[in-house]
């Protein structure tokens, strides 16, 4: 992104930040469970400006054969960003960074999934990015989430994300696109909310022992207001009150 | 497409017993498409999107307008480029990897419609002749498959170029450099339409759903352009048509496109 | 709904202390953790949870409806809904003179084709072994096939097959359901057939309601008078 303000200013003196968020706050998320008619689960979200779609097909025979485990059912997760997803048009060709989030975010889903009465299957969650902004990734690890839960892929617990960072030398919550480019340190998290534990964790920047430890803090209190709007989107489907 | 997908064949005797009397299984004329919804603006960061629901087969196209080299014998027209992808995520048989003929097929027919038509008119896409011109990628996915993906796919380009805005550029230090302003709309000249028809034993069907493409004997996809003139075609599938046949298609190609044309000047004007 | 009984998705404390976890819990320490989206049940010492998604998972001795998807010059192989492909030998089919050259497998059964079948053997290592060689299996000649969520077969057959008869007489409609979500309707008149696949759907779209008889009964009742 060229031409950038300089004078921008990340964080006023009343707490607000450049899009007129307070520290705590996340941008605007939105979650549906259950948008395509094919795919045995999907999810849809909304996350500040990034709009991904998830699918998921399976448990189901894997191809090629040889990938397929005789002891327990495998996770695949391939992440993919349409060519119009950013500002300027992508290669279609899987780029590195793809290739790399496709595996942090199938490492984070795989503690919560159990596919050991599943051999010789695998799951496949497919992520669609249509439009990219800050914490996609995030974004889209939430997403897959709500839609392995909707193909009834049995799960210890739901996996929520939400990034934390460094702006304007304090700890803030859900970083923008903005702030992760002018800003000091981001820190996505993936967070199983009732089993209290970690399974997405990166961090890019400069952060004392101290601000570490709040920025997961910051990080993990973000990831049960995520966790929220991912039960709301399941309840939403599954348990309306039927009236229609 | 789907080549896995199997139909079953009770559908499948269903589908031809209806046809027989004229009918079709989700209750439609033989000439009429299904429910057309058009999203225009679905990816506001693009330069122009449209997400097309045609029944319950669902496509999204997005327009990217950036300075581009022209090609060698064309340094006096801009670029147009066409692409479609079939999520893995739309049908349980599409497989990631390198495209299949029948999704190159696709993006090519779809490409050739609105480059046969002159919908954009490429001359006024130049910056500096020889050197440097505007390039339009449109790229299209399929999101959900239920038939019939080269009209959707077709509506979704066509809605997404006629709602596209471009920045201008000028040369500086030899380098294509965006002048400040407001952008303008894609220069467009005309709304080209196509209409896919399915041939089912001697019945001619318009816009199959996907149990009906995946009874079809042969296909064709007439484009025609806001003039209602015919100017691109596409024949597929294992059968053929008799001379009576095509030119009966034809005929239902423009009264039908004419329809669906109307549908993408109302999303046109909604989206101003 | 009465206190034990709740809606709960992954990773949802259904209940604490020395219970039995069944189906669709995990035990977590002393607490019972859901695996799945549905409603949670306890009775007596044992907790469970009803799935409202999910495939179908083979049962030996269940009835599914399958597909037809290819064959070899020894099975077939056939679509039963579910993480495994489904697959009946020659043998079952043609009887123990089976003969690779002699007999043409299209001749009984050819790509597309449904049939009624049972699960004759199913473990880890093996994928699904089916049968048509019993009464009321085999190839399905007439009907509409309608497919459902293979979590919710159970609803749409009821208590004591409450549901299932429910429509049937409504409609004069022949109902086979497979466990495995697929279900074929036939029925000699197009009316009929319409309602009951209506009525099937509405049962896979509201399988959590508690009175879902009653509303599918209304819906049945309303309908045959206009």
């Amino acid at each position: 992104m060229g031409g950038r303000d300089a004078t921008m200013v990340l964080l006023d003196e009343n707490g607000i930040r450049c899009d007129g968020r307070k520290i705590d706050e996340t941008r605007k998320i939105m979650i549906k469970a259950g948008v395509l008619k094919n795919a045995d689960g999907s999810a849809y979200i909304e996350f500040g400006d990034n709009k991904i779609l998830v699918g998921i097909f399976g448990p189901r025979d894997v191809h090629p054969k040889h990938m397929s485990d005789t002891d327990t059912g495998i996770l695949r997760v391939r992440y993919h960003m349409e060519p119009f997803s950013v500002s300027e048009r992508k290669n279609p060709a899987p780029s590195r960074r793809e290739i790399e989030i496709s595996k942090v975010i199938k490492e984070a889903l795989e503690p919560a999934v159990i596919l050991e009465k599943f051999p010789r299957t695998a799951v496949d969650v497919f992520i669609e990015v249509f439009q990219a902004d800050g914490g996609s990734r995030c974004a889209a690890l939430s997403a897959a989430s709500v839609a392995l839960a909707d193909a009834g892929i049995p799960m210890r617990d739901m996996v929520a994300a939400c990034a934390s960072g460094k702006v304007a030398d304090t700890i803030v919550l859900d970083v923008n696109n903005e702030e992760d480019q002018a800003g000091q340190a981001d820190m996505p998290i993936g967070y199983m909310p009732n089993l209290k534990k970690i399974t997405l964790l990166q961090l890019d920047g400069i952060l004392t022992p101290e601000e570490y430890k709040k920025c997961v803090e910051v990080g993990v209190n973000g990831c049960k207001i995520v966790y929220e709007l991912q039960k709301k989107a399941l309840t939403d489907k599954y348990f309306g009150n039927g009236s229609d | 497409m789907a080549s896995h997908s199997v139909i079953d064949e009770l559908k499948k005797t269903q589908i031809l017993e209806l046809l027989d009397q004229e009918k079709r299984v989700d209750g439609r004329a033989l000439d009429e498409p299904r429910e057309i919804s058009i999203e225009t603006n679905a990816v506001p960061k693009a330069n122009g999107s449209a997400k097309v629901r045609l029944g319950d087969t669902e496509v999204l196209c997005g327009v990217k307008i950036q300075p581009d080299r022209p090609f060698p014998d064309m340094g006096d027209k801009g670029i147009f480029i066409c692409t479609a992808e079939l999520l893995p995520l739309s049908h349980p048989s599409v497989e990631t990897g390198p495209p299949q003929p029948h999704v190159i097929e696709l993006a090519r027919v779809v490409d050739r419609g609105i480059r046969e038509s002159h919908m954009i008119d490429l001359s006024q896409l130049v910056i500096e002749k020889g050197k440097s011109v505007v390039g339009v990628f449109s790229d299209i996915v399929v999101i959900d498959y239920d038939g019939n993906l080269f009209d959707a796919c077709s509506y979704a380009a066509t809605a997404a170029l006629l709602t596209s805005t471009t920045p201008k550029w000028t040369m500086v230090d030899d380098k294509p450099t965006i002048v400040n302003g407001e952008e303008i709309p894609l220069p467009t000249t005309t709304i080209p339409v196509s209409v896919t028809m399915g041939k089912i034993g001697n019945h001619i069907i318009v816009d199959p759903n996907g149990d009906e493409w995946d009874s079809m004997d042969a296909r064709i996809t007439i484009t025609t352009n806001s003039d209602g003139n015919i100017c691109a075609l596409q024949k597929g599938g294992n059968d053929g048509f008799t001379q009576e046949e095509v030119v009966q298609c034809g005929e239902i190609s423009v009264r039908v496109g004419a329809k669906i044309r109307e549908k993408l000047k109302e999303a046109q004007q909604g989206s101003r | 709904m009465d206190n034990k009984r709740k809606y709960v998705i992954p990773g949802d404390l259904v209940t604490t202390g020395p219970f039995r976890p069944e189906q669709n819990v995990l035990l977590e320490g002393n607490k019972i953790i859901s695996t799945s989206i549905g409603i949670s049940e306890i009775y007596d010492d044992s907790v469970r949870v009803i799935p409202l998604t999910g495939k179908y998972i083979p049962k030996i001795n269940d009835l599914v409806i399958a597909k037809v998807l290819s064959h070899t010059s020894l099975s077939w192989e056939l679509d039963i809904n579910s993480c495994y492909v489904g697959f009946l030998p020659a043998q079952d089919v043609f009887g123990r003179d089976f003969s690779a050259h002699a007999d043409e497998l299209t001749s009984k059964l050819k790509t597309g084709d449904l049939v009624a079948a049972r699960i004759a053997n199913f473990d880890r290592t093996r994928d699904p072994l089916l049968t048509i060689s019993d009464r009321d299996l085999g190839k399905i000649d007439s009907g509409a096939l309608v497919q459902i969520s293979p979590s919710k077969v159970p609803r749409l057959i009821g208590k004591r097959g409450t549901m299932i008869q429910t429509i049937e007489i409504a409609t004069n409609a022949a109902i086979t359901i497979g466990q495995n979500g697929w279900v074929v309707v036939s029925c000699e008149s197009t009316e009929g057939l319409l309602k009951a696949k209506k009525a099937i759907q509405m049962v896979d779209e509201k399988a959590h309601i508690a009175n879902l008889t009653d509303q599918v009964k209304e819906m049945l009742e309303s309908e045959s008078e206009s």
